[in-house]
């Protein structure tokens, strides 16, 4: 009987969590359905929603009750603000941008939470008409419990009746169809939109508001709820807003009741659902196959010239990275190319295939524990642990491209990322990664038996030897028939599909051969640094890595390798900064997505061709302009 | 540019209140591609006009950035003394343009009647629900179905019945009898007849030239986003070979 009343608290919890997922994917519905934009910063703002209340109470003596109304105000001006200044621009470009400018305001707005109030939670007490208890008979079922279910209730279905029954809903529903033709007919559409981001926003503070008293008040709340949100959305399907409520709520019971009958995996019950899900109905419980658009992503992003194609310019690279050990500090170098063949790894299927990863880093840290467990327990020689880092990372990519792959855009954004939160709860949970640890002080160990890694030297020769292999691996793809291939893909993966190509099979190829690079990268950088951490298999991570590419320019050559160079430099020689590069790395998201997006190499490189008009285009004559291919895709009214 | 000028000046002369809707050098851009080139033509109060001319002459597209649907466009559009080119979108429906789109825009998420309640009134003196059903009995029958489920009639009915009830006075029509049962264009020729003897303006884009004749008070025919020539209705007998080589593909 005890056990029951444990398991009936447990699914008490879980319908409160089922209340917080059900606001914050409502808002996310809402917001996707008139801007689609998939918005990062839900989590964040869920956050600001849970601070604004802290600091209501504690600068200005406001409680719980004015908070409600309060936070979701302030924090709804501050999302009107951001849509007006940034989003508004990005509605014209793939979807994906959107995505990355909303994660990079995440960063910015945990940087600065972080840095004002520190990482540990903040308490904010149960205001007192809903302390204490009702006996139900059978459980204790905590007033302050009962009132977030049942107050969450009561505003979805009055968010669910105005969207769905009423005259205001009715516009909202037409301007999600056809904006244009809404404005056409004398509404204002922009506005519309700008509330509408506002009201979703504020919905995510309210949640905020709601989930203070029940968990601490903490910077990161919102990043750790922000992913299972983005499972709980694909499972539900963006297509209606009563699916993203029923889900929300139903997923929350399913992963208190988890919570009784399987504790350690929990964590884990709502991504294997999703994973289910995908499997059974790709599209989500609720959501409609929407028609394969064509990504633009790729083609966006990439730019005229082809700098590296001057073996000039190649071989004066290769003998400043061959001599810079000399002058340069070797370990801040390997660093760099760790990275840099990560980021290139990256950037072969987001900037060639359209395909953006959020969920990279599962590959980097997974490789880099199996190869540092390799080394340092199983006591194998560098070479063999790298080859299994690798394989590793090949085998899961495997996996996840093999489930990632049945959607596309930021579906296939919030799919990866959500699949690598499991690998880091893996990570976190297993025993041999040595949990918050990590794997530390990993021996480098001795080449084929005859080179000592200990020697910086002889390290630094070894990480330029498996970045250049790497590389090569990359270039050759993106050129040969098979890039060709790709490219078709990302422009339009339909008229490829009616050609006759199994455009799944090159897909997954692909994602297999970039987990497997990832990996190569990941492992090497273990036996570098001698450390394999949480850090590696966290999704900032993978953040990292798409900031490293679109920096440079994800559609380049060079790109990303000038993006982690200037990535890891920020990171090293600005460390005494500590949350505030963050804040930075935040920053350089928002402005490469507003007016950077062919990043320094691709600026460079159009640069050139400007410059240089004939004489440097003449080998490139037989490509066609990436604008060009634009062209064809849109079709003429 | 000269054989143009010399056309339009032997073309019918526009009503006295030819200052209601005047189109002057009109340009418009999808992207790259140009696609008006300088759209010069009249409509006056109470007249229906049509733009005739092959596929991807830019019919649409003039109606489209009337509307203001298309960002990139110069020129001027004079509506009532006011030049719209560079209005917002929405302002320029609140005017008094109502504008009914070659795919009709239905939307599907929303039922007959919300799709008909769903313009806001822009100007008093629109058609009630009741005389709109008058008009498309069709569309009440239907009055509970999704904007999705009509037939292609039906939505063509609601389309037109949708911005009747605004208010609006100068209608915008990009080919309403495409596609449609010869019984159906009847019934939509109908429909335009009565609302021009109720004193609506109308620019109608065409392919269908016996229908266009059967309604209209003037016909502009359009080549490469330029108006190339004019004619009345009762000068299209005449000129029927010249007209065919013009629509002729």
């Amino acid at each position: 009987m005890v056990s029951l009343s444990t398991l009936f608290s447990q699914m008490v919890l879980g319908l409160v969590n089922g209340s917080l997922y059900a606001l914050l994917s409502l808002g996310m519905a809402i917001i996707f359905g008139l801007l689609n934009v998939i918005n990062f910063a839900h989590g964040a703002q869920y956050m600001m929603g849970a601070f604004a209340a802290y600091l209501l109470l504690n600068y200005a003596g406001l409680g719980y009750w004015p908070a409600l109304v309060l936070a979701p105000l302030i924090v709804g001006v501050s999302g009107i603000v951001i849509e007006r200044l940034l989003l508004r621009h990005l509605y014209q470009l793939d979807h994906l941008y959107g995505m990355v400018l909303t994660f990079g305001l995440t960063l910015i707005l945990e940087g600065v939470f972080r840095f004002q109030f520190g990482s540990a939670g903040l308490p904010y007490a149960i205001p007192d008409a809903l302390t204490g208890a009702v006996n139900l008979g059978f459980m204790y079922m905590p007033t302050y419990r009962a009132w977030v279910v049942a107050a969450t209730i009561v505003i979805c279905a009055a968010t669910w009746f105005t969207i769905e029954k009423t005259h205001l809903g009715a516009y909202l529903r037409a301007a999600t169809e056809n904006p244009m033709l809404v404005q056409n007919f004398g509404i204002n559409v922009p506005r519309m939109v700008m509330l509408t981001y506002g009201c979703g926003v504020a919905l995510a503070a309210l949640a905020g508001v709601m989930a203070a008293p029940v968990y601490q008040v903490s910077p990161h709340m919102g990043s750790n709820i922000i992913v299972v949100v983005f499972a709980v959305v694909v499972i539900g399907g963006m297509g209606s807003i009563l699916g993203a409520i029923i889900s929300g709520f139903a997923l929350g019971v399913i992963e208190g009741m988890a919570k009784y009958f399987y504790p350690q995996g929990s964590v884990m019950a709502i991504f294997v659902i999703m994973i289910i899900v995908l499997l059974l109905k790709p599209a989500g419980l609720f959501g409609r196959i929407a028609a394969a658009h064509p990504s633009n992503f790729a083609s966006q992003s990439s730019s005229i010239g082809a700098l590296l194609t001057n073996r000039y310019l190649g071989a004066a690279l290769l003998l400043l990275a061959l001599v810079a050990p000399s002058f340069i500090y070797p370990l801040f170098l390997m660093k760099v190319f760790c990275l840099a063949l990560f980021a290139c790894a990256f950037a072969l299927l987001a900037g060639h295939v359209g395909m953006l990863s959020f969920g990279h880093a599962a590959f980097f840290g997974s490789s880099a524990y199996i190869c540092a467990y390799a080394a340092k327990t199983l006591g194998w020689p560098p070479e063999l642990s790298i080859l299994a880092g690798t394989a590793i990372a090949a085998l899961i990519g495997l996996v996840f491209g093999w489930l990632s792959i049945r959607r596309q855009g930021i579906y296939f954004a919030m799919v990866t990322l959500a699949l690598a939160q499991m690998i880091y709860f893996i990570a976190l949970q297993a025993d041999f990664t040595g949990g918050e640890d990590g794997i530390q002080a990993v021996p480098r160990g001795v080449l084929f038996g005859l080179f000592d890694l200990n020697d910086t030297y002889i390290m630094y020769y070894l990480v330029f030897a498996i970045f250049l292999i790497g590389f090569f691996i990359v270039q050759r793809t993106i050129r040969s028939p098979f890039g060709q291939i790709l490219k078709g893909i990302s422009q339009n993966e339909a008229r490829m599909i009616s050609l006759g190509y199994k455009t799944k099979h090159y897909k997954l190829l692909t994602f297999v051969l970039s987990a497997a690079l990832a990996g190569l990268a990941g492992s090497t950088k273990a036996l570098v640094i001698g450390l394999a951490s949480l850090t590696d298999v966290h999704w900032a991570m993978s953040g990292e890595v798409l900031l490293m590419a679109l920096i440079g320019g994800i559609g380049t050559m060079l790109g990303p390798v000038i993006g982690a160079l200037i990535v890891v430099t920020v990171a090293t020689y600005l460390a005494w900064l500590g949350a505030w590069v963050t804040v930075i790395q935040g920053i350089t998201f928002v402005v490469c997505v507003m007016v950077f997006r062919i990043g320094v190499v691709g600026g460079l490189e159009s640069l050139v061709a400007r410059l240089v008009p004939r004489r440097s285009q003449a080998g490139t004559l037989g490509a066609p302009a990436p604008g060009s291919a634009i062209r064809l895709e849109g079709e003429q009214p | 540019m000269t054989l143009v000028e010399t056309t339009l000046r032997q073309a019918p002369a526009a009503p006295a209140s030819s200052n209601h809707l005047c189109v002057r050098g009109l340009q418009a851009w999808y992207g790259e591609s140009h696609i008006l080139h300088g759209m010069d033509f009249d409509v006056g109060q109470g007249e229906i006009i049509t733009l005739l001319g092959r596929n991807g002459a830019g019919k649409s597209t003039t109606l489209k950035a009337i509307m203001g649907a298309i960002p990139r466009r110069s020129g001027s559009v004079v509506y009532q003394g006011a030049d719209l080119i560079r209005e917002a979108p929405y302002r320029i429906g609140r005017k008094g343009l109502a504008y009914c789109p070659e795919d009709r825009g239905i939307f599907a998420s929303l039922n007959v009647t919300e799709n008909l309640l769903l313009p806001p009134v822009v100007q008093a003196g629109g058609m009630s629900l009741e005389e709109i059903y008058g008009l498309f009995p069709n569309l009440f029958e239907r009055r509970g179905s999704g904007g999705a489920k009509l037939s292609g009639g039906e939505q063509q009915m609601l389309a037109i019945g949708r911005i009747l009830r605004t208010g609006a006075r100068t209608l915008l029509l990009d080919e309403p009898t495409e596609g449609l049962a010869p019984v159906i264009v009847q019934q939509i020729a109908a429909a335009i007849h009565l609302l021009k003897n109720k004193g609506f303006t109308i620019l109608l884009v065409e392919q269908n030239l016996g229908f266009a004749c059967g309604v209209a008070d003037r016909h502009y025919i359009v080549e490469y986003g330029r108006v190339v020539d004019a004619f009345t209705s009762d000068a299209i007998a005449s000129n029927k070979p010249k007209i065919q080589a013009y629509l002729g593909v």
